[in-house]
């Protein structure tokens, strides 16, 4: 379970993320949704902790400087100081947007590398996992990754962070620009990798339609504050979301 | 009498005379021009009073040449390396270029000093130019690696053919007429190359510089040619790096292959990460602080390169923004404390 309260993050003197409170139970799937510069990546960053490299990155280079309040708690212990590698190792792990990937490594050295904190035999197993999550990228496994498609490159992604044996999979933008077939294809893993991995999943998106069916709740994120929370029912039945959110008025 | 619990944060804002005096309404009140003027003339005029107060003591008048040699290398690096993209580690083969040809200038064509310093920047420039020409479109690390090879293939050239006066270079080059003129020749030729780079990044022709370094591919798509914008710029920075060791030949009167060692490639760099890369003013200020500093620690002997060594490493990895970039934050910027929530 992942629980923030009062999550705020200042950039210089632009409020990001204004008191977000979010509460992901074990083995749910939380959806956050929001136009861009909403706050959907800081609130990633935050909950990752990679926000803590970007603020010390930030110093080093006397460029912004980022003011982090709040909690955040994973099965009930405070996590918020802990370091991006620290929350991985307890099973926080984020699969970035834009994918991040190596981009002169294969993608089974991707994934491979994404297998550092697995024992061999979880490697092994969640190596399978992910084939068959993601037939597609039997063929592909000998390819650098730098030159894969856009929608392989997010198999991948996705693929990598499931190989940290992650308890909770954070999920930034995973659509992002990928076309509508290929959006199915990785949307559809969502509910696949809970029932399996047994774990919980959070995903932004900006635009809701695709992953709505697949969320048990959301929030809807504007100008860095939770304006709505809901069940997926909920949320779909409001009209100025749906309006907003869901492309149909 | 516990105060209840507050969380704050501190806030970074612009003064409002900084705020003010952006807009062209600054030239309306003394304050705002006072305000835009001080940093800069502060600059010119510890420049410009720097030979009246050494005039006493003419070694430490040299160590004051010694700063304006070292700030201009270093004003080049720093253009090339953050306005460009091009990392060069071949200051000293602008360095050594220009002493050579003032050095000939002068010695077989008896041109007089100046004239020769001239004639070594330009005709240096664009010898330097054109033979980085090849390597222009690399990129990083391997623009890098050429540009160190080009001063040491030099030295090597000379050594072998024995041409250019061999290893022993040359000697008897006419030095200047007075103190003064040694002085101040080089001190506006900072100057003068340190405001002038300044106003040129700020130019159309600047920003078209500065693209190549954020994306060549997007100055290509724009229908500009990247590899000539580039020679330019290289051309600029050898203006300065020439300009630098045709001078130094005349202060010492003579010239060797010490002109091209690898010191000189090597400080300007240090001085720009202490100063603060990207800024242009602040390698004049590293350049300041190193040049005295390994002065003083001459009676340290070879202990004084771990004295240096540490302040370097201190300020790259506690500091690594540089002095500059601290200056302008404090200047411009104040900092209170405000409660949130």
């Amino acid at each position: 379970m992942l629980e923030a309260s009062g999550v705020m993050v200042f950039y210089e003197n632009m409020l990001a993320l204004n008191n977000i409170d979010l509460n992901c139970p074990d083995n749910g799937v939380i959806g956050i949704f929001g136009a861009n510069s909403a706050g959907k990546s800081t609130l990633m960053y935050a909950l990752s902790g990679i926000i803590l490299d970007i603020q010390h990155k930030e110093k080093m280079r006397g460029g912004e400087r980022i003011s982090l309040f709040g909690e955040i708690r994973h099965n009930g212990e405070a996590i918020t100081g802990l370091k991006a590698h620290q929350r991985a190792q307890r099973g926080i792990v984020l699969c970035p947007e834009r994918r991040r990937l190596f981009p002169e490594s294969s993608v089974f050295e991707n994934l491979a590398i994404g297998g550092h904190l697995a024992t061999r035999a979880q490697a092994r197993e969640t190596m399978a996992f992910v084939m068959e999550l993601f037939p597609a990228l039997k063929k592909l496994t000998r390819r650098a990754a730098g030159f894969l498609s856009g929608g392989e490159q997010q198999m991948v992604a996705i693929g990598r962070a499931l190989m940290a044996q992650p308890k909770v999979l954070l999920l930034d933008e995973p659509l992002l620009g990928l076309a509508p077939s290929i959006q199915h294809i990785v949307v559809e893993s969502i509910p696949q990798i809970r029932k399996e991995r047994n774990i919980s999943v959070i995903v932004t998106e900006q635009y809701a339609r695709p992953v709505i069916p697949y969320v048990d709740y959301a929030y809807i994120i504007e100008n860095g504050s939770a304006v709505m929370e809901g069940t997926s029912r909920e949320l779909f039945e409001n009209p100025d979301i749906k309006a907003a959110y869901f492309g149909c008025g | 009498m516990s105060e209840p619990f507050k969380q704050r944060r501190r806030e970074r804002i612009d003064r409002g005379v900084k705020v003010r005096s952006a807009s062209i309404y600054a030239l309306n009140s003394l304050e705002e021009i006072g305000y835009l003027l001080a940093p800069r003339m502060l600059l010119t005029c510890c420049f410009l009073f720097m030979p009246l107060a050494l005039s006493p003591w003419p070694y430490w008048g040299r160590v004051g040449l010694s700063v304006c040699i070292l700030a201009l290398l270093s004003i080049s690096f720093d253009f090339l390396a953050n306005y460009v993209g091009l990392v060069s580690l071949g200051g000293a083969f602008f360095y050594g270029i220009g002493g050579y040809i003032s050095a000939i200038c002068n010695t077989e064509f008896g041109l007089p000093p100046f004239l020769a310093i001239l004639v070594a920047t330009i005709l240096g420039a664009m010898i330097c130019t054109i033979a980085l020409l090849p390597c222009l479109p690399l990129r990083g690390i391997y623009f890098a690696i050429v540009t160190l090879m080009y001063p040491l293939l030099m030295i090597r050239l000379i050594e072998a053919f024995d041409i250019l006066g061999g290893t022993e270079g040359f000697r008897g080059i006419d030095g200047f007429n007075s103190f003064w003129t040694e002085q101040y020749g080089l001190v506006l030729g900072l100057l003068v190359a340190l405001f002038a780079l300044r106003r040129f990044v700020n130019t159309d022709a600047g920003l078209v510089v500065r693209a190549v370094k954020d994306n060549d591919q997007s100055v290509r798509a724009s229908g500009i040619s990247v590899t000539r914008t580039k020679a330019k710029a290289v051309f600029l920075a050898s203006l300065t790096g020439c300009f630098a060791g045709a001078y130094y030949i005349h202060m010492y009167s003579n010239v060797g292959i010490s002109s091209f060692a690898l010191d000189l490639s090597i400080m300007p760099i240090a001085a720009t990460i202490i100063g603060g890369s990207g800024t242009l003013v602040g390698p004049v200020i590293g350049a300041a602080i190193l040049v005295p500093l390994s002065e003083l620690l001459r009676d340290f002997g070879s202990l004084r390169i771990v004295v240096y060594a540490l302040v370097l490493t201190g300020f790259v990895v506690f500091r690594s923004e540089g002095l500059m970039n601290f200056l302008t934050r404090k200047y411009q910027q104040i900092e209170r404390w405000v409660d949130i929530r």
